[in-house]
């Protein structure tokens, strides 16, 4: 891992087009500015990590599964 | 077994056609103007972009998400109006922009579905993570819901 040392107000590009600025520094918490193109997908660790694991949990899918689930669909 | 058409308006005039494999459905042939790319792919896929909508069920709303990239990925997907008739979250309209979807009706939403095996009655739906794709570009991606009313794990059917 890289590791950097900024103070608030400074900041850091990854590659061209990505600028993480470090807006304020309190306590504990940084406020990070990230400014990227929209096709870089920039999220909080947590909600990323949620999100991939129910797309990994998501895509074991089988068609029985949605042949069962068609049918309860149909029942309700 | 329908592959639906992204924009059945639009009659592509020679669109090639291409067998492709899949997991569910064996081989399949695949038009060129079915094709659906999700830039970025979805998380913890992210490397593959190229997808097939597939009805499944007549007489229920459950289509296939299927990946060309790699045989075995394949999504079980639902438009959340199914699940819930005020699905509105804040970003489609950022998302909609990013996408360059010009009119509502282009813009087509999907939330996945995670069926745990053997437990169907169980299924949930990731409205946190919603797939938008534009019908008349076929472009698409998965946007990031941070609404505390739209779980991850939205229960479909009555416990």
């Amino acid at each position: 891992m890289l590791i950097l040392t900024r103070k608030s107000g400074e900041g850091l590009f990854i590659g061209d087009d990505i600028r993480i600025t470090i807006l304020e520094i309190r306590g504990k918490q940084i406020r990070l500015g990230i400014e990227a193109p929209t096709s870089v997908v920039v999220l909080r660790e947590e909600i990323y990590r949620r999100i991939q694991e129910e797309n990994l949990q998501a895509a074991g899918a089988r068609d029985v599964d949605v042949s069962e689930i068609a049918q309860l669909w149909r029942q309700e | 077994m329908k592959i639906m058409a992204s924009d059945p308006q639009t009659t592509s005039t020679d669109p090639a056609v291409f067998t492709t494999k899949t997991r569910n459905f064996g081989s399949i042939e695949v038009r060129s103007d079915q094709i659906i790319y999700l830039d970025p792919g979805l998380l913890g896929f992210i490397q593959y972009h190229r997808y097939i909508l597939i009805e499944h069920h007549r007489e229920a709303p459950f289509l296939w998400l299927q990946c060309l990239d790699k045989e075995g990925l394949a999504f079980v997907v639902v438009d959340p109006r199914n699940l819930l008739s005020d699905y509105q979250p804040s970003p489609l309209a950022q998302a909609m922009r990013d996408l360059k979807v010009d009119q509502a009706e282009d813009l087509k939403v999907l939330v996945i579905l995670t069926i745990p095996p053997g437990k169907p009655q169980e299924m949930t739906a990731n409205l946190m993570g919603p797939v938008v794709i534009n019908l008349k570009t076929r472009q698409g991606r998965q946007i990031i819901v941070e609404d505390p009313q739209y779980s991850h794990k939205h229960r479909v059917l009555p416990a």
